[in-house]
């Protein structure tokens, strides 16, 4: 992974990152062309990702996401409350060529809005957009970022979209601008996406980057275990947080046992 | 229709760590609780989550199975207020709990990997109702050598047993014959300790819970305790964000979603059908093919889509009735205990004051500096405040108190996540014996009150008035009667041991041992996974890669 351009690992600041939408707008894959920089064209439904983890680089400061993804938790609408504990970010994913699922999408706002930190920056991200743009051959749109993957380049994937190339524009049934009416009154950020493509995915998270405010988090984890999911975003929780993960090294055994 | 291997009934923390290692171990896990939250009687809910709790269970004629269940487990709910500003901030615990830092619990939480998905802090103090006064209990022997409140004679005793206690006691000469003597006794008779020492000792160190608890369980929790201690801090003990049980609960089931599982809340199982072994739509498995054919549906309430399985896991309360044992009395929810409150007294209490006990004189705090600096104590705790604590009351150690049993306590504030700033949570609990008469209220107020005696400094200054208050009974779990005449593919998990310091690592254990019997019933089925079972918890050796760091 791209981790060793970074230099100073010990500065970055984490921040918990939940990705919500309906299942198959392409919440994975926009995770997956954010982290390696790829895009698998029949990606199964998710399982058997955790989280991932990517850094970003933002002026002086690296942020590291810890992004959670559903793990498919949403589709009985079964969403454990402690996926949106102290996440200081959300990308809400819809699919331009799905109309119920940017209603989807709104529900999942209204359901962050309620349910999650107060301050948590959240992004709308209207996605599988080189479905109905005429075919961008702009491969260079991913890697105009400060991403450490920006490396190697984006198009590998060969364009085996059926009966896309025909009138792309048909397809679209998220009109752009009703979607970013909503994201402004609803006071989110907001990108048009293509996981395929890579077209505006790192853009989603310099954004957000910009927005999240870093010195809050840093002065409530400072020194600590330093996980957002431990030790929190809330301004009174002190670093006290156990990482129980740390080696116990020390076990004091010659005055214990 | 959907076709899983497993389906479990119950997201409680039993039936959630056994959901995840089946998950893990390769069996697609359908996951299923009727209530809309996760956790079930062990849930972290918020106020308003928490008075509809007691409502609905308090509320008279249950047409509900589960409900009826419910109201025998539960058979005295009453809170005081129907809300309180800020209800989300908080998550109270159904089942309090410390946890150990080393025990199969925290293995469990760090080889599956739940352990990145949720916080812990360490539990600040533990400290013991003596004549009016709680006083620091020293966890360790290092603790009771820097203590200046024991005598010279006392500590020497106190270490002779402590370091007894930390040893491989098993087939010591002191404990010959005396595994089953009550555990105070013993400290009395062998290590010739005073009464409030052994008090101390077995109450604060042990949390024995009656004074006839018999030695050698004690001696073994003080030896993992003492062992623990040191891990993560001076504390044995963890205390998890969130709530702790509830919040660990979610953590093992969004593992076992992550490697697969399919999760589906607030919905009630309205029917199962058992599919006659030899109509079965497809053909029989041949060993090392997938399995194919199934011996349940199950009818969820409004989803079209049935699911089907081969093993079902429940918890007792939950377990539906096409699937118990065919005695008449089937029907009948259990007996009920209505005057009679053996079981546990709960009260839960919020409170807007801070609390404060005495430090115990120590030698300078200095000695405590070489910790590593994210386990070291807040400087407000110098002056005894407490966020996160644990008061021991041992029996008869308040006027109008239990002189029979011992009251545990357990304060948590912001520093667990639990709580919005400025505001606790206090939970007493007190074992109830057969035959005991009064209400939660009668039997816990006095202890609710000494709790708020302590968030006054000045004797002069008016006693606190809680923001809300539950009190509530909770009948403990007969053995495992109910397994009795079951279909060995139908499991009943076990309930959770309501104890304060063992409701985990118990709970770990008896998940382990769900697994394996539903290991074994998935062996009938010739499922290939079951050759080779990669369990969560053996070896320290399981590790995963999902994380690309690091
Ligand atoms: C794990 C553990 C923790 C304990 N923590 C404390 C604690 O934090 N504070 C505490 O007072 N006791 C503590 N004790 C009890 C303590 O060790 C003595 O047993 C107890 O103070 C003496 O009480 P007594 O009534 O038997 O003695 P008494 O002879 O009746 O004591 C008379 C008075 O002297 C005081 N006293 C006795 N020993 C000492 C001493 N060494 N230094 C100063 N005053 C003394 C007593 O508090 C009492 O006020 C602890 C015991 C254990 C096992
Ligand atoms: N053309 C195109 N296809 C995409 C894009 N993003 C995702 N897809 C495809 O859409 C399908 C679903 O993508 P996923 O990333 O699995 O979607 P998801 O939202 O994670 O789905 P669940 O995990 O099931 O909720 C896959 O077949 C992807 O290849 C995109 O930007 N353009
Ligand atoms: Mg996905």
């Amino acid at each position: 992974m791209a981790e060793s351009a970074s230099g100073s690992a010990d500065k970055s600041v984490q921040v918990k990152l939940v990705l919500l939408g309906e299942a198959a707008v392409g919440k994975s894959s926009v995770v997956l062309r954010f982290v390696s920089n790829e895009f698998q064209a029949n990606k199964e439904p998710t399982i058997g990702a955790a989280f991932l983890t990517q850094k970003c680089r933002l002026e002086d400061r690296v942020l590291r996401y810890e992004i959670w993804d559903t793990a498919g938790q949403e589709r009985f609408h079964s969403l454990a409350p402690m996926y949106y504990r102290n996440a200081q970010a959300a990308v809400v994913v819809y699919d331009v060529t799905k109309a119920s699922s940017l209603e989807k999408a709104k529900s999942w706002v209204k359901e962050l809005q309620r349910q999650a930190n107060p301050n948590i920056v959240i992004a709308l991200a209207g996605n599988k957009v080189d479905l109905v743009l005429p075919s961008p051959s702009t491969s260079g749109t991913g890697s105009s970022s400060e991403s450490e993957d920006e490396a190697d380049d984006a198009t590998a994937t060969p364009g085996e979209t059926p009966g896309a190339d025909g009138q792309p524009e048909s397809l679209r049934q998220v009109p752009r601008e009703e979607a970013q009416a909503y994201a402004s009154e609803a006071g989110l950020l907001f990108f048009e996406t293509s996981a395929k493509t890579g077209e505006g995915v790192v853009e989603i998270f310099t954004e957000i980057a910009k927005k999240i405010p870093i010195e809050h988090i840093l002065a409530s984890t400072r020194g600590g275990a330093g996980r957002p999911g431990a030790a929190g975003a809330r301004p009174g929780a002190r670093q006290e947080g156990v990482n129980l993960e740390e080696n116990p090294a020390k076990s004091k055994d010659a005055c214990n046992c | 229709m959907e076709c899983v291997d497993v389906i479990i009934l119950g997201t409680g923390l039993t039936e959630s760590i056994t959901a995840a290692a089946l998950s893990k171990a390769g069996f697609k896990v359908a996951h299923i609780d009727v209530n809309p939250y996760y956790g079930s009687n062990e849930a972290s809910l918020s106020v308003d989550e928490l008075v509809q709790w007691a409502t609905e269970r308090s509320s008279g004629d249950h047409d509900d199975a589960y409900l009826q269940a419910q109201a025998a487990t539960f058979p005295y709910i009453s809170t005081s207020a129907s809300t309180l500003p800020q209800s989300r901030q908080y998550a109270i615990s159904l089942a309090p709990s410390i946890i150990p830092s080393i025990g199969p619990l925290i293995s469990s939480l760090i080889s599956s990997g739940v352990a990145r998905y949720g916080g812990y802090r360490l539990l600040e103090r533990v400290g013991i109702y003596e004549s009016g006064k709680v006083r620091d209990v020293p966890g360790s022997k290092e603790d009771v050598f820097k203590n200046k409140d024991i005598s010279l004679v006392d500590k020497r005793r106190l270490m002779r047993f402590l370091v007894f206690a930390a040893s491989e006691f098993e087939d010591s000469k002191e404990l010959a014959g005396k595994g089953d003597v009550p555990f105070v006794e013993f400290l009395r008779a062998t290590f010739s300790l005073k009464d409030n020492l052994a008090s101390v000792i077995a109450y604060a160190l042990a949390f024995c819970v009656v004074a006839s608890e018999p030695t050698l369980p004690a001696l073994r929790r003080i030896r993992s305790y003492l062992r623990a201690g040191g891990r993560y801090g001076s504390s044995p003990f963890l205390v998890g964000h969130y709530g702790g049980a509830g919040e660990i609960a979610q953590g093992f089931c969004r593992v076992a979603a992550v490697a697969g599982g399919i999760y589906i809340l607030g919905k009630r199982v309205m029917a199962v059908q058992t599919v006659p072994p030899n109509t079965s739509v497809d053909a029989q498995p041949t060993s090392g093919e997938p399995v194919t054919s199934f011996k349940y549906t199950v009818e969820l309430e409004d989803l079209p889509e049935k699911l089907s399985c081969n093993v079902i896991i429940s918890s007792a309360d939950l377990l539906p009735p096409e699937l118990r044992p065919s005695a008449p009395t089937h029907v009948e929810p259990p007996e009920l205990p209505v005057v009679d409150l053996t079981g546990m007294l709960r009260c839960i209490a919020i409170i807007d004051s801070p609390m404060y006990f005495a430090v115990s004189s120590q030698t300078p705090q200095g000695s405590r500096s070489e910790e590593d600096g994210s386990t070291s104590l807040p400087d407000d705790n110098s002056h005894g405040k407490i966020d996160t604590a644990v008061i021991v009351f041992p029996p008869a150690s308040l006027p109008g108190g239990s002189t029979s049993s011992s009251v545990q306590a357990m304060i948590t504030g912001e520093s667990s996540m639990s709580t919005p700033s400025g505001k606790w949570i206090i939970y007493i609990s007190m074992l109830c014996c057969v035959g005991t008469t009064g209400t939660p209220e009668t039997m816990l107020n006095p202890y609710l009150e000494a709790i708020l005696g302590l968030t006054v400094s000045a004797p002069t200054d008016p006693p606190l008035k809680p923001l809300f208050t539950t009190y509530y009974s909770q009948v403990l779990p007969a053995a495992d009667t109910l397994h009795d005449g079951l279909d060995p593919s139908v499991l009943v998990s076990p309930s959770p041991q309501p104890f304060l310091s063992e409701i985990s690592d118990s709970t770990a254990d008896k998940a382990e041992a769900l697994f394996w019997k539903a290991i074994s019933a998935l062996k009938s089925f010739h499922y290939p996974q079951v050759d080779g079972i990669e369990a969560i918890w053996p070896s320290d050796t399981v590790q995963e890669g999902e994380d690309q760091d690091e």
